[in-house]
């Protein structure tokens, strides 16, 4: 009988090892693509190996696309299109406008490279490079938010439009066994191409917040792959009205710090909000852009400040702040970084004012 | 319990690398039928179902949101904010859709608790009596959100 039972117990143990060995050995054979080129905007080729994700396949190739995820499919930020690359996956729709899909976009980190494939990539793209550094400071600017200052090493100059953004890389610690990456926006200006700045916020449990505010050091080395965005001043001589809370601040910032730099001197009110004193932050920087760009005036807003706070300037929602000071948006162009809850916000309350929407930039975290 | 087809199906999607990055499984090696069954007897232990417990969740999600991103205070002694990153998930059990990376920090003034959780979450507990597995650093104890939420039994 115990014979019988271990011969049983043998016989389906070696039945799933060579299931197991089948199905490696296809992994192996089938799913071997061999070399595939990749023609990009129809004048750069690639040869590339078969099998792989196009995300990750043009990173190794050094051609860094917009993706905030690392790759899972959960941002929806890695738009390619691709002219030969077959339907989108179930996994891609919900992120595709119709138009998008009769334009062949998909998401390069769902395409997998079967064949030769076209692609039509943003020229822009191909100045984006990946960074080494080092963090030579972390600076708390409030209870949950740092300002990490990054020192390039190689290559050790960056250039950038104020505003934009870069994909920080956490490297493999508790909380991760591989690299991921996340947006930051650069909150410092573009003249200073040593050195970056980023504001980031604690989320809990987030994967590069954590690393970020509990295990990050001055000292430690740091990669990041940049610049991207759109979220850059537009020129014209437009008043400016700009709404921003929490590490929203971080794009503004640079936009306004350039600003003063280059001697832009144009109409600028700058609306950021916070709950109480402890949330507010850079206030006196802010201000004293006020002597440095004519016409600029910062108004921080305290949603509930506390008795203590002996708060003296404007309260309630910041959306609220600013519709009290804007009667008439019609003739301004805004410029929005924050929750997605507080762009909504900002939006309504600015078309309700009179400003088209497509005056209405922002950073879109939705 | 037994797991059916579907519920193993199911499971392998929440493993890591699946879905999301950390899966929602953590290091629970239990079927996820296993899994719910527990989370099942202890809901009702408590004299609550999965339905009153999301609910109560997403009733402190909505007042969080008037705060645009900052905290607000939700009487009696609640602080709360809601927040979001870049970022979409999809429900594990296969609903069609993805969820905004929307979060809910709960901080119970009186306890000194707080609790996190997102729009998925509500909807894994509300629709599907899943509070991910141990060890996820995203589980959410029913325990804990009672105690934190002072969610009590409907008369």
């Amino acid at each position: 009988m115990l014979n019988e039972f271990l011969l049983g117990v043998g016989v389906v143990t070696g039945l799933n090892a060579f299931l197991a060995l089948l199905l490696v050995l296809a992994e192996r054979t089938l799913s071997h693509y061999g070399p595939c080129t990749l023609t990009i905007n129809d004048e750069k080729k690639l040869v590339v190996p078969g099998g792989q994700d196009l995300l990750s396949t043009l990173k190794r190739e050094g051609l860094f696309i917009p993706s905030a995820c690392g790759g899972r499919g959960s941002c929806g930020l890695c738009k390619v299109t691709v002219l030969d690359g077959g339907d989108p996956l179930a996994t891609e729709i919900p992120w595709l406008k119709p138009e998008e899909i009769a334009r062949h976009v998909r998401l390069a980190c769902q395409v997998r490279i079967k064949h030769d494939l076209r692609l039509q990539l943003p020229r822009e793209w191909f100045a984006i490079r990946q960074f080494q550094a080092t963090v030579v400071s972390i600076r708390d600017l409030t209870h949950d938010i740092k300002e990490l200052r990054l020192r390039l090493v190689d290559p050790p100059e960056i250039e950038f439009q104020a505003g934009q953004f870069i994909q920080l890389e956490v490297p493999p610690y508790e909380l991760t066994d591989e690299p991921v990456y996340r947006a930051y926006s650069i909150s410092s200006p573009p003249s200073n191409r040593r050195e970056i700045e980023l504001e980031i916020r604690y989320v809990p449990n987030g994967l590069c917040t954590t690393w970020v505010h509990r295990h990050l050091n001055v000292g430690d080395p740091v990669t990041f792959n940049g610049p991207y965005g759109q979220f850059v001043l537009r020129p014209g001589n437009r008043p400016i009205i700009a709404i921003a809370g929490g590490s929203g601040m971080a794009p503004l910032k640079a936009i306004f710090l350039d600003m003063a730099e280059k001697g832009i001197a144009r109409s600028a009110r700058y609306f950021f909000g916070a709950r109480s004193r402890r949330d507010l932050f850079l206030v006196e920087e802010m201000k004293a852009l006020e002597t440095r760009i004519p016409g600029f005036q910062f108004i921080p807003a305290l949603s509930n400040p506390l008795p203590e706070d002996r708060w003296e300037g404007e309260t309630g929602l910041i959306t609220e702040v600013a519709a009290r000071h804007v009667p008439d948006a019609s003739g301004a162009e805004a410029y929005l970084c924050g929750s997605s809850f507080l762009i909504k916000a900002a939006i309504a309350m600015l078309t309700e004012r009179g400003m088209p929407r497509e005056r209405i930039y922002f950073d879109d975290f939705g | 319990m037994k797991q059916s087809p579907e519920l193993q199906k199911i499971q392998e999607a929440m493993r890591p690398g699946r879905l999301t990055k950390t899966g929602f499984l953590g290091s629970d090696s239990r079927p996820l039928a296993d899994i719910l069954a527990e989370d099942e007897a202890t809901v009702a232990r408590l004299g609550l179902t999965h339905a009153a417990i999301a609910t109560r969740m997403a009733y402190f999600r909505e007042k969080g949101e008037a705060g645009l991103g900052l905290a607000v205070d939700v009487p009696p002694h609640f602080e709360v904010r809601v927040d979001g990153v870049r970022g979409r998930l999809p429900c594990p059990f296969a609903h069609p859709g993805l969820y905004p990376k929307i979060f809910c920090q709960v901080h119970n003034q009186k306890t000194g608790e707080t609790v996190t959780y997102s729009d998925l979450q509500i909807h894994l507990i509300g629709d599907h009596g899943f509070y991910e597995g141990r060890g996820s650093p995203y589980r959410l104890e029913p325990e804990t959100l009672v105690q934190v939420l002072e969610i009590t039994p409907e008369e």
